[in-house]
Parts: structure tokens; C-alpha cells; sequence
């Protein structure tokens, strides 16, 4: 009984816990705007609480975590990267509409053309309005007070002058405090005060304020917005931007993240820029996969054959070969990286050659397929080591009876029952493989490309890597497109993994 | 049990109702600047040292472990995640200004005076300035005195040295670029053998001429290549291991950015600092000169510090005063006119002198651009490979370089 109330004590303050922090994320993400993140924990709150401390479910009790973890980091995900395909989202295109509409309404000022400014100082006037107290003793010699109703001009011989003939004091003008002025800092840089029709004067820093004038206007109910110095309209192209009628390259900027629905992916297909490059990527990506599996299957198998006798030293063997599987797979990549150096590369030196590795498709791809062959045969060399193990021996003893030699035994009998064993594997390993980004991207970087050729994608580049410099490798990063690019992969995965679970009927277990 | 249960749910219940229930946002007057791994700790130990540039408001520096993770985290910064300024490189202005991430801002003509017209024009799109300058980038071409008596007069000097030394002295390079990559640093060579990035005339840029004519490729295969048409060794087409041939004697000439050169000094190099000669005794290739700017974010206005970030801007970053502080701890050519005369090191005259001579303005609008396919940084690198590691025809090669430098200069030049 003791035992009873102990465990239900320590689930109540887990849960308390889980609850508390999940709070505490909940209202961090609220306050900072993610309001889809804050529904979730919110959601996820509730589901822990109905979930451990009722008696709705108990199987939920154990499946709950798992599944708030793929909704959150696998369901989540690739929801938002399904909405974000359908969107006009790049370098430019950033924001949203209405953020947009704001930097372009304050970015649409301009100075006057002698880029006029004036020392200030800020205060209040005697009606108690925002004032500045306005000084230019070398250019235009002016001094006024100024608020946004009204420009007082004022005789310097009335002022207090300093010693760099800038006003410090005048009639009619409180200054503020440097503390006064630090409590009122973002109201002051919003104002706009009075100066000479069509201009007025904005703060730039608490001493300095800038003669400008509006140039671009924005006309809310034709969503438009109009150049007040020609009359030129700008209007929304559909695609994120406001742009000229009169001249579609003068592009207002900021854009913001249209809908663009399936634009994207009609562009995959209709656009010879993004198709052939793609086709080309995908073509290599199916090659890749499928010779990586092909060569590390190969060669786990070899090696599992091989250990499979009682020979001297099979422990010792069974470890260094083991040992690539172990090692952090980015250092090994690297060090590889160096020993395919052209000029002081390890591989050059051994063979006494200059190839270049990096720079030659061809080499470029084998140097590829050699090091995923190292980084991945001691897996296979496993697997096949265990399957090797379950085959009964009864087999190959009644093969040989019936006249077969070793080799009509391995290709008749040994393979077909490995492979029906490790098809599932082999499914997996190519949907690994065919989004195997950090070999392509540590190695080669998805080079060599040849620019000079008008070449989009390099011969290394496979889709993920490819998606991968499309939205943030440049800087035109596209990431409309490289979202619609990762559902396409997405697609392809999935439906290799269904296929591979299918075949390996995992999930008649639970019929 | 029941009680026990009933009140856990409550309390769960209150908790889910406190995620309605917004902090309050503390008063903040700090300005926030986000700078990479070396200008952060160099700014931090200015800030330490005095810390009231603009009276009421505290300079915070928070420091990134790279450049790439700042640029990362500028992309991915939020109305209330991102900082008031960001210490930064020019050609990040241009998609700065797209994303509305960063802020415009009108300085006095007593400030503007501080600096080149060039500097601040590094720092402008679409003729909105939108930080101040703080120091110069570039690089410039250093020689072993070991082995080579004299500065180089021409680019030809320098190649037949390398040709008649090479097997005397082990040489594995004549001249290889160990800073800036193949595409920024080796936009000398470019230069120096006849192209450019864009033709500039009266400091605009023109989209009439050839940037790579033909005398371009005729330079290329006269100086890099041998009479079988393979390289002569002289330009290695990657800048791997360039630094370290450099230090270890091997590499006669190597050209190294102004942020590396206390790694040579420490060596014992000496710091005779130049562009890169070119064909032509008296001239050189051009570099470069690209300004790290401080640059006012969008964020200052939503977080009610605009007016105090604009101030640190001028009174701080873009002060004499300010930049003298900075630089005798950063160690690079200041852009501000007054820090250039003060107390600087041999390596930071040598680079600001080397810029002067032959810097050309860094335009992120042009180079950054992709009209032609590719953009420049990929183009340059891919025209050194093609020739030098693949064997390709220089002529031809060359002309696919002009012809999509020209797609990206006049796609570049609307953008400006």
C-alpha cells in the first residue's frame, strides 16, 4: 500500500512538472508571438493531464509522449513545409503584408536634395507639445523651434548660444533630460515636425534631425501605393511585391510571403531552369542510393562470409572492422576529405597520381560512393553476419550431398534466404541514402559544378543537398521552392518506407 | 484520491490559463549588438573599458561563434529577438534591406565627412545609407624576403621567379591566394592579368564594355599556362594549403586578408604589404575594398530604442574616439579618416595603403546576383578550375566568364 501511494506521489509531482514547464513555454511562445506553438502546448498540457491522472486510457499512458513527439517534431514539420511551398517565400520576400506595408510607408521618405539636417535639441514647447530646438549656424544659418503644428523661427542674438554657435537655450523651450528622453525615445522617432511645405523634420538620434519629405503614399483602398514626386502607382503583382504599372523591374522592397499555391510545383515541371537541373539531381540521387546499398551490402556480406570461418584472430579482425561504424561519421568524412586533396591529398601521394578528385564529376562521384562504402559496410557486416548465423547449416550439408559446389550453394540458397531477410534493410538503407546529406555536404559540397557551363546543380548534389543550397546556400535563398522540393522527397521516402514495411509485414503483427 | 486528483487537475488547469496571461515587458534602454568571434570580444573589451558613449543607454555586445552562425541568426532574428545593430559585412546590406530587417539612416554632413564616399556607399541600397563604416576589408599580396629580394614590379617578375626558382628551391606555388578564396581574394589576379568583376568609370559602375576582354585570357595564357597548354604551376586553382606553403618558404608570393596578419608577423614575415603588380610595370589589380559596417536593425523602433541606437551609431561606432578604441584592439584598417591617423601598426597602414592604391568598391548588388546562371563568387572559381586543373581553352572560357559577368552587371545595375 505504501508502495501504492509512493508511486502515485511521484506520478502526480512528474506530471506537476511536465505541466510546469510546458507552461512556462507555452507563455514564453504566446508573448512572443508563435501562437500555433503556444495552442500546441496548450493542447499538450491538457492531453497530459486527462491522460495521467484519469482512467481514459491506459495503452495512451504509454504512447502519449511518443506521439506528442511526432506530432511536434515530424507531423509539425512537414505540415509547415507543405504550407510554405505554396508560398512566395525568398530573399525579398520575408515578412508579412502588413509589415511589408509599414517599412515600405517609413522607408518611403526621402531627404531633400542637399541632404539637410540640423543639430537639435528635444524638449517640449510652452503648450507642452513635442519641440525641437532647431541649429544649422554654418549652412542654411538657421535656428527655430520646431512642433508638429507649428516652425517658430528664432534670432540668434535671443538664444543661448554655445561654443559651437548651437542653440542650448531659447524662450519658449523646456529641454528634456537625457532620462526624459530615454522614456519618450520611441515615440520621438515616429514624430514628424513642422518645417517647410512639402518637408518636415525626423529625429535621427536625439541630436540630429533630418529635413525629408513623403515620397511614396499609400492608397489603402486600392491597396496601391503612388509615387507623390511622378504619380506612378505600384500595385500588388500576386506574387509578394508592389511593382511599377508603368515599369515591372522597379520592384518596391520590402516584399512579404504571398500565397502562390502551386506555382512551385507547376515551375518543377514547366520551368526548364528548375526541371532539367532537378531531373538531372534526381537521376544521381536514385544511382547513389542504390549503388551504396549495392556495394555496402557487397562487401558486409564479403567480409561476413569471410568471418564466418574459425580463423586466427577473428575477434581482433571483427573490431578494426567494426571501427568505421564507430567513429563520428563527420570526422571520418572530413579526414577523407583531405586524403582526396589533389595536391597534398594521401590517395594522390600513395599512387603517386593527380587526380583531381573534387573537381572531375566522375571522380568527384566515385570519391563519393568509396567513402559512403567505408562509412557503411560494417553495418551490413553485421546484419549479414547475424542472418548468416540463423540460416541452419542442414541446408548448404543437404546441397552439398546433392552434388552442389560452394558457389551454387551461395547463389542458390545462402543469398535468396539473406536476402529475404534483409530485403526490409536494403529498403531502408537506399531511403537513407537517397537523403544522405551530410556525406555530400561535408565531402564535396555537392560539387563540382561547372558554372562556366551555365550548370545549376553540381554532380555530387543530390536532392536534399541540392534543396538544401536552393534555400539557404546562396544568397538568394528560395525557400518556397525548397519546400516544394522537400514534399516531392518526402513523397518519394515515404512511399520507399511504406513499400519496405510492407514487405517486411511488420504491421500484420498488430491485425 | 478523488480530491487529490481534482485538485491536481485545477492547478493544471490555471497553469494552461497562465499561457493567456502575457509578461510584462521590462523597460529596456540597452542597446543590443550582435557581432561574430573576433569583433565580439574586441567590442565587449571597448564597452568594458568605457561604456557611456550615449548618455541614458548601455551598449550590450552579444558574440556569435562564427560569422556564418551571426548571419544565421540574423536571418532567423524576430521583432523581439533581434538586436538594435548588427557588426557585419557590407553585401549583407542589400538582403538586409529586402527581408525589412534593417533600418535607414541620415547621418550629419560633419559624420558623412568621417568617411570616403565609397565607404558609405558599401553601406547604402537603393540610396538609403543603413549603418556606418568601421573598417576596411581587404587584402593585399605579401612576399617572402627569404626569397625574393625586392618588391615585384610587374606581374611577369614575379612569374619568371617562380619558373626560375622553382626547382632550386622546392617552390610548390609562385603565387597563391592564402586569404579572401578564390573569388574575393584572387579578384587581384583577375585584375592584374586584364579583367574585372564590373567596369567602373568615375567610380560608377557601366554596363557598356567588356569586365573580362580579350587580353584577359591572352595574360592567362602567357603567365599561368605552359606552351602545352597545362598550367605552369605558377596560380594554384584552390587555396588549400596556401597559408601554410606560405609560412613554411615554399610559396614565394601569397596574397592574405587583413584580419590573419598577426598569424605571419608571429612567424617573423615582414609586412611589405601591396597589391598584386600588374602586367604593366606601375599598375595593379584591383581589390576589393569592402567595408564591415554597423548597421541599425528594424528591431531598434519596435523595442523603443531607435533614437539611442542612431546615437551609438554616430557617437560611438563612427566616432574618432570610438574607432581608435576599437581598432587598437581589432587591429584592421579603420574607415573612419580620423582613426586612420592615429598610432596604427605597420600590417594596418600597409593594408590601408595597399587599398587606396587599388581598392575598388565591393557591390553586393552585382556580385551577389545570379541573372547569368551563377553569380560571382561561384563564376571566378570555376573559370580557375577550368583552366588550370582541367585544361580548357582560356579564350573560350573566358568569354562564357564575360558573358555572364555582363548578364549579372546589368541585372546588378537596376537593383542599385
Amino acid at each position: 500500500m505504501n508502495r501504492l501511494k509512493i508511486a502515485t506521489l511521484t506520478k502526480y509531482i512528474l506530471v506537476a512538472f511536465a505541466i510546469a514547464i510546458l507552461s512556462f513555454l507555452a507563455q514564453s511562445a504566446f508573448a512572443q508571438g508563435e501562437v500555433e506553438i503556444a495552442l500546441f502546448l496548450a493542447v499538450s498540457i491538457i492531453a497530459i493531464g486527462i491522460t495521467y491522472l484519469t482512467k481514459i486510457s491506459i495503452p495512451l499512458k504509454f504512447f502519449l509522449p511518443g506521439l506528442l513527439f511526432l506530432a511536434a517534431f515530424a507531423l509539425g514539420p512537414v505540415l509547415y513545409t507543405l504550407g510554405m511551398s505554396g508560398f512566395q517565400f525568398q530573399t525579398g520576400n520575408y515578412i508579412s503584408k502588413d509589415a511589408a506595408i509599414e517599412r515600405i510607408k517609413l522607408l518611403g521618405v526621402q531627404p531633400d536634395e542637399n541632404g539637410t539636417t540640423f543639430d537639435v535639441l528635444v524638449g517640449r514647447s510652452d503648450s507642452g507639445d513635442f519641440a525641437l530646438l532647431a541649429s544649422d549656424p554654418f549652412v542654411t544659418k538657421q535656428y527655430f523651434i520646431s512642433t508638429q503644428e507649428r516652425l517658430t523661427r528664432l534670432d540668434p542674438l535671443d538664444l543661448t548660444l554655445d561654443s559651437d554657435g548651437l542653440a542650448s537655450e531659447a524662450p519658449g523651450f523646456k529641454a528634456f533630460s537625457n532620462r526624459e528622453l530615454r522614456e519618450v525615445d520611441q515615440t520621438l522617432t515616429t514624430i514628424r515636425f513642422k518645417y517647410e511645405e512639402p518637408f518636415f523634420l525626423q529625429l535621427e538620434g536625439s541630436d540630429l534631425a533630418a529635413v525629408k519629405r513623403q515620397k511614396l503614399e499609400y492608397l489603402s483602398d486600392q491597396d496601391q501605393f503612388r509615387n507623390l514626386l511622378t504619380g506612378e502607382l505600384y500595385s500588388d503583382n500576386g506574387r509578394g511585391n508592389y511593382v511599377s504599372e508603368a515599369n515591372l523591374d522597379d520592384i518596391l522592397q520590402p516584399g512579404w510571403r504571398s500565397p502562390i499555391w502551386f506555382s512551385h510545383y507547376i515551375d518543377l515541371f514547366s520551368d526548364p531552369k528548375v526541371r532539367e537541373p532537378l531531373v538531372k539531381v534526381f537521376i544521381w540521387t536514385i544511382i547513389f542510393a542504390f549503388l551504396t546499398v549495392l556495394t555496402q551490402f557487397a562487401l558486409g556480406l564479403l567480409v561476413a562470409l569471410a568471418m564466418n570461418r574459425p580463423i586466427w584472430g577473428r575477434r581482433i579482425y571483427r573490431s578494426i572492422f567494426i571501427l568505421p561504424y564507430a567513429m563520428p561519421s563527420i570526422m571520418s568524412i572530413l579526414i577523407w576529405g583531405g586524403m582526396f586533396d589533389t595536391e597534398f591529398g594521401a590517395i594522390n601521394n600513395l599512387f603517386n597520381s593527380d587526380v583531381a578528385w573534387f573537381q572531375n564529376p566522375n571522380f568527384a562521384r566515385a570519391a563519393v560512393i568509396i567513402v559512403n562504402l567505408w562509412l557503411g559496410f560494417p553495418y551490413f557486416y553485421l546484419v549479414t553476419s547475424g542472418a548468416l548465423q540463423a540460416i541452419p547449416s542442414e541446408l548448404s550439408e543437404a546441397a552439398a550431398i546433392d552434388g552442389a559446389s560452394g558457389k551454387q550453394t551461395f547463389w542458390k540458397i545462402t543469398l535468396p534466404l539473406l536476402l529475404q531477410v534483409l530485403s526490409p534493410l536494403l529498403v531502408a538503407s537506399f531511403a537513407f541514402n537517397f537523403n544522405n546529406f551530410n556525406l555530400i555536404y561535408l565531402l564535396t559540397g555537392g560539387g563540382p559544378r561547372n558554372d562556366l557551363d551555365g550548370e545549376i546543380a553540381g554532380a555530387t548534389d543530390i536532392l536534399i543537398s541540392y534543396t538544401y543550397r536552393i534555400a539557404f546556400g546562396t544568397n538568394i535563398q528560395n525557400l518556397g521552392l525548397a519546400s516544394a522540393i522537400s514534399v516531392i522527397i518526402f513523397i518519394i521516402v515515404a512511399s520507399i518506407s511504406l513499400y519496405g514495411i510492407r514487405k517486411s509485414k511488420v504491421l500484420e503483427s498488430f491485425k | 484520491m478523488i480530491r487529490f486528483k481534482s485538485i491536481a487537475v485545477a492547478v493544471a488547469a490555471a497553469l494552461v490559463g497562465s499561457v493567456f496571461m502575457v509578461p510584462a515587458q521590462a523597460q529596456d534602454k540597452e542597446i543590443l549588438v550582435w557581432a561574430d568571434e573576433t569583433r565580439g570580444p574586441n567590442l565587449t573589451k571597448v564597452v568594458e573599458g568605457k561604456n557611456d558613449w550615449v548618455a541614458g543607454y548601455k551598449i550590450v555586445i552579444r558574440t556569435f561563434s562564427s560569422f556564418d552562425a551571426l548571419k544565421t541568426a540574423v536571418d532567423n532574428a524576430t521583432d523581439l529577438t533581434g538586436p538594435d545593430i548588427i557588426v557585419g559585412a557590407n553585401d549583407w546590406v542589400a538582403t538586409g534591406a529586402k527581408n525589412g530587417k534593417l533600418a535607414p539612416i541620415t547621418l550629419s554632413n560633419a559624420v558623412k565627412n568621417r568617411f570616403t564616399p565609397n565607404n558609405l556607399f558599401d553601406l547604402s541600397y537603393k540610396g538609403n545609407l543603413y549603418g556606418v563604416p568601421l573598417d576596411i576589408n581587404n587584402v593585399a599580396m605579401i612576399y617572402n624576403t627569404k626569397l625574393v629580394k625586392s618588391a615585384p614590379k610587374s606581374f611577369g617578375d614575379m612569374v619568371n621567379y617562380y619558373l626560375a626558382n622553382k626547382s632550386k628551391q622546392k617552390l610548390v606555388a609562385g603565387l597563391c591566394v592564402a586569404g579572401g578564396g578564390m573569388s574575393w581574394g584572387a579578384h587581384s589576379i583577375l585584375s592584374a592579368l586584364g579583367g574585372n568583376a564590373y567596369v567602373l568609370k568615375n567610380g560608377k559602375v557601366v554596363t557598356s564594355g567588356n569586365p573580362v576582354p580579350a587580353e584577359f585570357s591572352a595574360n592567362v595564357k602567357k603567365f599561368l599556362l605552359a606552351k602545352n597548354g597545362k598550367s605552369n604551376g605558377f596560380l594554384p586553382a584552390s587555396d588549400a594549403g596556401c597559408k601554410d606553403n606560405f609560412l613554411a618558404g615554399k610559396v614565394p608570393f601569397a596574397i592574405i586578408g587583413n584580419w590573419e596578419w598577426k598569424d605571419y608577423v608571429f612567424k617573423g614575415f615582414k609586412m611589405n604589404l601591396m597589391p598584386v603588380p600588374g602586367v604593366k610595370p606601375g599598375t595593379y589589380g584591383n581589390m576589393f575594398g569592402s567595408v564591415s559596417g554597423a548597421m541599425l536593425t528594424s528591431y531598434a523602433a519596435k523595442r523603443g530604442v531607435e533614437a539611442g541606437a542612431k546615437d551609438v551609431l554616430t557617437k560611438f561606432f563612427a566616432s574618432t574616439e570610438g574607432a581608435i578604441r576599437y581598432q587598437s584592439v581589432e587591429l584592421r584598417p579603420p574607415a573612419e579618416k580620423g582613426a586612420q591617423q592615429a598610432d596604427l601598426t605597420a600590417a594596418q597602414i600597409g593594408f590601408g595603403k595597399a587599398g587606396s592604391l587599388a581598392g575598388i568598391p565591393q557591390i553586393g548588388a552585382i556580385l551577389n546576383g545570379t541573372a547569368g546562371s551563377s553569380s560571382y563568387w561561384d563564376l571566378l572559381p570555376a573559370f580557375w578550375t577550368a583552366v588550370l586543373v582541367d585544361g580548357k581553352n582560356p579564350a573560350a572560357e573566358a568569354k562564357k566568364l564575360n558573358d555572364f559577368f555582363k548578364k549579372n552587371i546589368e541585372a546588378g545595375v537596376k537593383d542599385l
